[in-house]
């Protein structure tokens, strides 16, 4: 009994202190000290913003939901006004819900998965449109005289021509009534219904942008891209049963309940777009932080997700605040799905955005939650103030927001921005980099998100490549330069729809000439670079040797004994491969311990370093600092001469076998 | 003779002899095990710059991702190799460990005799080993399914359940297969104490199951400070070297890392040795 007892205890004091050691581990991010970013707010030379958008379409919308048939009969108004320098004889409408409409639609059919979250529909979703009339007009119904499919695609109805009666002359304005039907499909690209939740993105039938020369910029909804819309004020009513919790774009100025059901209604003034969710088992919290209200909707059971959530918010906008202009909005909305509706997660619209991840996404030193709600909350820059079109040109929003969102986790955490426990850390920016060098070069960062192979590579390169790209131009040419003309294009093009010309044209005006052409080089050309050494070269130098004719006749060098020498020529080559120039540094260490550091401008493809000196060349390493993220291979960046070189490795290995064998083992 | 009759000291150094024994076999058959990784490092030219591979181990972790994107398929058949390695050396390993039994039910034994022991009881508890692999497998197996009878009926319940009840389960046959191993352990003690060649697996297997039926709870807790053991020295080298030792290309880095990871290693190693000798003392009882 006493050997009973004294196994217990002992069991029960390692175990405790086990445990003690176990949480003081996954406390320990490795991080000794958090990047700090400046802040901004005081910086000069910011050019003046644009108060509000140049509306161009306005909607009026009432929609009653069905929560048990997952359907909605809604009534719409669109205000449009021709802002373009054209006359119009017909409007573009998307209606983006009858992608789900069947597996022949141009979403659905892709052999490859649909779209960024990967899977078919289970139940198919569509919306009717059953009228469509000039509001004052002689009443035609203009929706008889649409196409019937979407341009060369008779199987899909997402991108519909409406011809007008009247020709549309530039400045004029054309009220317009609809009425439709929607039938949601099992959630599928964050629309749809998993149990009693709903998520309403691209719900209604919407305009496509017109563009300042008449043309509107339409597409039927492909798997791989997002969207582009004109700016407008929405104003939204949503009639829904009592027991269901809401969420949605903009702010909620009006409600009233009566038999069972509540009456909704939003009003979202300079957005693009409107997306709302219903669910009737949401936990709701409410936070002002920095001058917004901010509302989270997040599954039972998930406070700590939730806490993680706000407190992202917390640091990340005030952060955006100051890097790229104030939020403009009122009201913010977090939205965390179920876990079975994990499809409707990390998604963004105008001031509302989705987030994600199992109960459990806070244990275990991961920033899962940190990472998805500041990279959402950062689209409320780059997709809704700069909305640029997400379907020509990924880059603009996903790319840069990317970047965004990675300076962000790394001013909050440190390398550790993603992971930080036992010591070790893993930084936004070091995952950027590997998918960035993994696929980077395979296709061209400036192009449609329909021209892309595949969604992994589009991921890689519009997400990982553009953030690596900007990151690698800031560590170059200093960060707080390139910060500042982001800054300075997001306040210039807030509200508006800039292109990758705006872009550049800011940078030209911002930074380097050379920096500006690398942002071309890697945006346009698929770009690369790759710095390496080959070897290390050291001659020990003595007298010349020979026959020497000279003023005082013939004389006959002999060749020194050999005998330590007093002076070392040595020599590394450095090539860079690759059309992207970066200036390097070299650093040189030599066997006596002395080290330089040689600055190469890297305009050319080799690099002699030469070095006369006492001691020989032991060590080469090129980009010490690891500032050009974009090289394509890091592991010839150097050599050395000298010594085992990986000790670490080897012992921890070792270790790790010893522990496997423990456990594996007898 | 048995450790009964010997005095304190002569059983600390019978036991430490044991424990050195077992760190330095396991310490060379690491050494082989770790080395086809060691060498897919090493060729990745990851760790060829002047600071060697302390530069993998940087915060933010660019350039070990970078060793693993480089050269993911070194590392890979490297792995592979190196699992093979592990299951070859810890069959190997039984010979130690006989031979650890041995010196600690009789210490005086000449070597030469002892050695002869150990490879005569190797096959039984080799068998014996390969009777614990499927026992256990077949408990993680049981454990599973179990959890996967019990989805539907969770299903209704709130996300938290449903993903804690499936690891309830794994852990519960974690700990069952935990238990078994402790009852492995005294039937390789029997095989140990009784010398018999015609003592087969069955009947030692029998001896410990009977030992588990008289004595359960010794069995149960006298193989829980082994595990915690474990667990404490791990943790807390772990914990001591990330909060006082960075990783650097410094030497006396590299020196402390080995020393304390090595003393973690005794530690775990000297707490099953106990539990050994208490494996021999539960057989001796039964008997």
């Amino acid at each position: 009994m006493r050997r009973i007892t004294q196994d217990l205890l002992l069991g029960a004091v390692f175990s405790a202190l086990s445990a003690w050691f176990l949480r003081a581990l996954l406390l320990n991010t490795g991080v000794t000290t958090a990047a700090t970013a400046p802040p901004l707010e005081a910086a000069p030379n910011w050019p003046v913003s644009a108060e509000s958008a140049v509306k161009v379409a306005s909607y009026e919308i009432e929609a009653k939901f069905d929560s048990e048939r997952h359907r909605l009969e809604g009534r719409e108004t669109i205000h449009f006004v021709n802002r373009s320098s054209a006359v119009l004889n017909e409007l573009w409408f998307h209606l983006y819900l009858n992608a789900f409409k069947n597996d022949k639609t141009l979403f659905l059919r892709s052999p490859f998965g649909a779209g960024r979250s990967g899977d078919k529909a289970k139940q198919y979703g569509y919306v009717d449109v059953k009228k469509l009339t000039v509001v004052d007009g002689d009443g035609q119904d203009l929706w008889l005289k649409r196409d019937r499919h979407s341009p060369d695609d008779p199987e899909d109805e997402t991108d519909l021509r409406v011809p007008l009666e009247h020709p549309l002359e530039p400045g004029q304005t054309l009220d317009l009534a609809l009425e439709f039907e929607d039938q949601l499909p099992e959630l599928v690209e964050r629309t749809g219904f998993v149990d009693s939740f709903h998520f309403m993105g691209q719900w209604f039938p919407k305009l496509a942008r017109l563009e300042p020369n008449g043309s509107f910029a339409h597409f039927a909804f492909h798997p791989q891209s997002e969207f582009y819309a004109d700016f407008g004020d929405y104003d939204v009513t949503l009639d829904v049963p009592s027991t269901f919790q809401v969420g949605a774009t903009g702010s909620r100025v009006n409600e009233s309940a009566s038999q069972g059901r509540t009456r909704l209604r939003y009003q979202a003034a300079n957005v693009h777009d409107f997306a709302w969710t219903a669910w009737d088992r949401f936990q709701a919290r409410s936070e002002r932080i920095a001058g917004v209200e901010v509302k989270l909707l997040y599954p039972p059971h998930q406070q700590q997700n939730a806490d993680a959530e706000l407190a992202s918010v917390r640091f990340a906008l005030p952060h955006f605040n100051a890097r790229y202009g104030p939020y403009p909005y009122p009201t913010l909305t977090l939205v965390h799905p179920p876990e079975a509706a994990s499809n409707a997660g990390g998604m963004e619209y105008p001031t509302l955005i989705t987030t994600g991840g199992p109960w459990y996404s806070t244990f275990g030193g991961g920033h899962f939650i940190d990472v998805v709600t500041t990279h959402e909350l950062g689209h409320q820059w780059f997709y809704g103030l700069l909305a640029s079109n997400e379907h020509a040109e990924p880059f603009l929003d996903e790319g840069f927001n990317s970047y965004a969102e990675a300076e962000a986790l790394e001013s909050r955490f440190g390398s550790a921005s993603v992971f930080g426990a036992f010591g070790h850390s893993v930084s936004s920016t070091a995952l950027n980099r590997l998918f960035s060098a993994a696929r980077g070069a395979d296709e061209k960062v400036a192009q449609g998100a329909a021209d892309f192979a595949t969604f992994r590579s589009l991921g890689a390169i519009v997400y990982s490549r553009t953030a690596t790209v900007l990151a690698t131009v800031a560590r170059v040419y200093g960060r707080e330069r390139v910060n500042h003309a982001l800054g300075v294009y997001t306040r210039k093009f807030r509200f508006q729809h800039p292109t990758t010309a705006d872009f550049l044209a800011v940078m030209q005006s911002e930074l380097d000439e050379r920096a500006v052409t690398a942002l071309k080089l890697s945006f346009s050309e698929r770009a690369t670079v790759d710095y390496l050494v080959r070897e290390i070269s050291n001659a020990p130098l003595s007298a010349a040797a020979g026959v020497f004719d000279g003023p005082s006749g013939r004389e006959e060098k002999k060749p020194e004994a050999p005998r330590k020498a007093a002076e070392y020529a040595s020599r590394v080559v450095v090539y860079r491969h690759g059309v992207l120039q970066f200036p390097v540094e070299v650093a040189l260490g030599f066997e006596d311990g002395t080290k330089q550091l040689r600055h190469w401008d890297g305009s050319s493809s080799t690099f002699n370093v030469d070095n006369l000196g006492p001691s020989r060349l032991v060590s080469v390493n090129v980009d010490p600092e690891q500032r050009i993220l974009l090289d394509d291979d890091r592991s010839n960046n150097w050599l050395s001469i000298q010594g085992d070189p990986a000790p670490h490795c080897r012992e921890g290995a070792l270790y790790a076998a010893q522990i496997l064998l423990g456990a594996l083992g007898p | 003779m048995s450790d009964h009759t010997l005095n304190r000291a002569t059983r600390l150094s019978t036991a430490a002899a044991a424990g050195m024994l077992l760190w330095i076999s396991r310490t060379l058959l690491a050494l082989l095990v770790s080395y086809p990784v060691l060498l897919a490092i090493r060729g990745s030219g990851m760790t060829n710059g002047p600071d060697g591979d302390a530069v993998l181990f940087q915060p933010g972790s660019l350039l070990l991702l970078e060793l693993l994107r480089v050269d993911a398929v070194g590392l890979t058949a490297a792995a592979q190799i190196s699992l093979l390695l592990l299951g070859l050396s810890a069959i190997f390993e039984l010979i130690p460990l006989a031979l650890a039994l041995d010196l600690l039910w009789l210490p005086k034994h000449p070597l030469r005799e002892r050695l002869t022991r150990a490879l005569g009881l190797f096959p039984r508890f080799l068998l014996l080993g390969a009777i614990a692999l499927l026992v256990q497998a077949a408990l993680m197996l049981a454990a599973s399914l179990l959890g996967a009878a019990f989805k539907p009926v969770l299903s209704s319940a709130d996300e938290r359940l449903r993903s804690i009840a499936p690891l309830a389960l794994l852990g519960l046959g974690l700990f069952a297969c935990g238990w078994f191993g402790g009852v492995l352990d005294i039937a390789r003690a029997t095989l140990v104490r009784r010398d018999a060649p015609e003592l087969g697996v069955r009947a030692a297997f029998a001896h410990a199951l009977l030992c588990l039926r008289e004595r359960p709870f010794r069995v149960l807790v006298g193989l829980y400070p082994s595990v915690a053991g474990s667990a404490l020295g791990l943790l807390s080298a772990a914990w001591l070297l990330t909060r006082f030792v960075p990783v650097s290309a410094s030497s006396v880095a590299i020196a402390l890392s080995f020393g304390v990871h090595q003393l973690a290693m005794l530690f775990a190693i000297g707490w099953r040795v106990r539990w050994l000798g208490a494996a021999l003392e539960l057989s001796a009882e039964s008997d």
